[in-house]
């Protein structure tokens, strides 16, 4: 039994005027047990629930397609995290999920690697370490990108581009720890707090003021839910265009490719961030630009986001990764270009699976100015 | 059914640079966790709890920092905790930590005792079988089943080559809890906090049935030697086409004895 009165009070549910308009836009709608609108009313009809089929709690990507939607300016998705955070408290949540959140308490990431080998993705660079240097800029490289073999391009490429643009910049080396995103989307309330406490006291003692991120779900994190005003948080798109603006770096060389862009739900539809991305690429030489179809806010949910790299989720239908790869294919586009290690993931996996391996490559942004430099 | 569950932190080597001093692993900068053993049988224990009536006891022996393992039982559902503290302890083997325990849960009221079937430090996968025999409990080892009925516990056993044994067993009874009998539940950082109000009672060797000239350094084994084994070179990455790795994969298992 999960008592939710409290909760739909707070997140003022009893507003809802069961429009529809969230599960409509929901990603997760009809190819899986998820129906918000659904759960809404059960909710407000009845606070004290069973959720004995909880398992489709599960299934939301945390996209927030549902709050963008609301024509009653109401937050669905942040029910979600507050009933997962219910069923955290009972204990009885999926494996997968209990498995990677053990491993961020632990190990400060969710894929349970050992703090010595975070940064290892920086062999043969040479990179300032915040513990024994100063520098204007935190880059905050995240869990993917400092131990996913693939990711871990990401971060050498934007050490490259910092380096090559003449930023100041250095990183938390071993010391840096999960961002706590994925872990708050999960539901596990209290952990996200004492990651938020544990980093912030670190972000003090190395005197940070200015952090760009890999990753969009660092980004959101420590922009909007870490109460951090006096420290500027940029998503790397936002810092790499303007870098491009005040011509401190120069793409020149031809990419003689179709490219279109795969906006990650955490950085365009919960922080606004479209044209950044955009800007960049189409600043390098000889790229075909195209635009898919559903973009922007209207843009296709990768299913990596809400703690959804480490469930399954009840999923029948097809990926929508796939469904994305599906799309660029017909449209005969060469690259998707992407700004997220969860979209690169999961992109990646999808080409391989629909067998447009050889055809269509997924790049993230900072790879392609890589090439143009 | 009033329960005793031993629990033991241990650190994780996992990815580790294993450093040794001495007979020594230096664990400095390691994280600790639960054994994972014992997870599951804490939580076995919570469970038969939940479904028989009765209480759960978590019983550790290590200084304050043991204190997490207890924490976590706690959150689990224990009842009560103990912690056996004592310098006299230190370099205890596997038996000597079951006379430790076994001081300590002989003047506890129980009906069963549950312990993890090993501990992934030292991996004796022995203190539970010699508790048993120590307080001259019936025991049962690699247990992956466990149900209650009529004072009488009857416990399935994981043999080799996937063959299963079921016993039967009087209370009050020893278990040693293998690894997948249950799900483990998730311990939230709420939890544990709400877990750290509960006592934690501290005793030291004087306060336990235990005969000190028979544990620490005066246990029956020594470590002469702790060392890492050397490492053989054995990885071979098989570069060409997929028919040329074939081809290449093909010889090495027959020159290496694999099954053709
Ligand atoms: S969009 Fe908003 S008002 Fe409409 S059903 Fe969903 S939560 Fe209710
Ligand atoms: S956040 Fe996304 S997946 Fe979750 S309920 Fe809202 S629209 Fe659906």
């Amino acid at each position: 039994m999960i008592q939710a009165k409290e909760l739909t009070e707070k997140l003022e549910m009893f507003a809802c005027m069961q429009c529809g308009k969230c599960s409509a836009g929901c990603p997760e709608s009809g190819k899986s047990g998820l129906n918000i609108r659904r759960i809404i009313r059960e909710l407000t009809v009845s606070p004290l629930c069973e959720l004995k089929q909880t398992d489709p709690l599960w299934d939301c990507t945390s996209c927030s397609a549902c709050t963008l939607r609301c024509p009653r300016g109401l937050q669905p998705h942040e029910l979600i995290i507050g009933l997962r955070g219910a069923l955290i408290e009972t204990g009885e949540i999926p494996v997968t999920a209990r498995d990677s959140l053990e491993a961020v308490f632990k190990h400060g990431n969710p894929w349970g690697r050992a703090k010595q080998k975070r940064e290892e993705w920086t062999e043969g660079l040479a990179i300032k370490n915040l513990s024994d240097s100063q520098a204007e800029i935190l880059y905050y490289v995240c869990c993917a990108a400092a131990y996913d073999p693939r990711v871990q391009n990401v971060a050498r490429s934007l050490a490259g581009i910092f380096n090559e643009s003449g930023s100041d910049f250095g990183i938390l080396g071993i010391e840096e720890s999960c961002c706590g995103s994925e872990t708050r989307r999960m539901g596990e309330a209290g952990l996200f707090e004492m990651i938020v406490e544990d980093n912030m006291k670190l972000f003090n003692s190395r005197g940070v003021k200015h952090i760009v991120a890999t990753s969009p779900h660092c980004f959101d994190a420590l922009k909007n839910k870490y109460n951090a005003e006096a420290i500027t948080v940029q998503h790397y798109t936002q810092y790499v265009a303007g870098l491009l603006d005040g011509g401190k770096l120069s793409l020149t060389k031809n990419l003689d490719k179709i490219v279109a862009y795969h906006d990650p739900c955490y950085l365009g539809k919960q922080n606004d961030i479209y044209d950044e991305p955009r800007e960049i690429l189409k600043a390098i030489p000889g790229i075909n630009y195209l635009e898919f179809d559903r973009r922007r806010e209207k843009s296709l949910c990768c299913e990596g986001g809400g703690g959804r790299m480490w469930l399954e989720g009840t999923n029948t239908g097809e990926r929508l990764a796939e469904t994305r790869v599906k799309d660029a294919a017909e449209m005969g586009v060469d690259i998707i270009a992407t700004a997220c290690p969860f979209c690169l993931l999961t992109l990646e996996d999808a080409v391989k699976i629909t067998g447009f391996e050889e055809k269509i490559l997924i790049k993230d942004i900072s790879e392609l100015i890589v090439e143009a430099l | 059914m009033d329960i005793i569950v031993c629990v033991k932190r241990v650190p994780d080597t996992n990815e580790a640079d294993i450093q040794i001093s001495g007979n020594f692993i230096n664990t400095k900068g390691l994280p600790f966790d639960v054994n994972e053993w014992d997870k599951y049988a804490v939580e076995e224990a919570v469970r038969l709890k939940e479904k028989y009536g009765g209480t759960v006891t978590a019983i550790t022996i290590g200084d304050s920092e043991s204190d997490d393992a207890l924490r976590r039982a706690f959150a689990t559902g224990a009842d009560a905790a103990v912690r056996v503290s004592d310098d006299i302890f230190n370099g205890s083997d596997a038996v000597a930590s079951a006379k430790i325990l076994a001081g300590a849960i002989s003047d506890i009221k129980h009906d069963l005792v549950l312990f993890g079937a090993q501990a992934s430090d030292d991996g004796y996968g022995a203190t539970g079988q010699a508790a048993a025999a120590i307080l001259g409990l019936p025991y049962a080892s690699l247990v992956i089943k466990l149900e209650a009925d009529n004072g009488k516990i009857r416990a399935t056993r994981e043999l080799e080559a996937g063959m299963n044994e079921v016993v039967e067993l009087p209370l009050p009874a020893l278990l040693t809890i293998q690894s997948g009998i249950n799900e483990p539940r998730y311990i939230s950082i709420m939890g544990i906090r709400k877990a750290s109000s509960k006592e934690i009672k501290v005793l030291s060797a004087g306060e336990i049935s235990v005969n000190t000239a028979e544990i620490g350094n005066n246990s029956g084994t020594k470590t002469e030697k702790l060392f890492l084994p050397p490492v053989l070179k054995q990885t071979e990455f098989l570069t060409g086409s997929v028919d040329e790795i074939a081809v290449k994969l093909a010889q090495i298992l027959k020159d290496k004895g694999g099954t053709f």
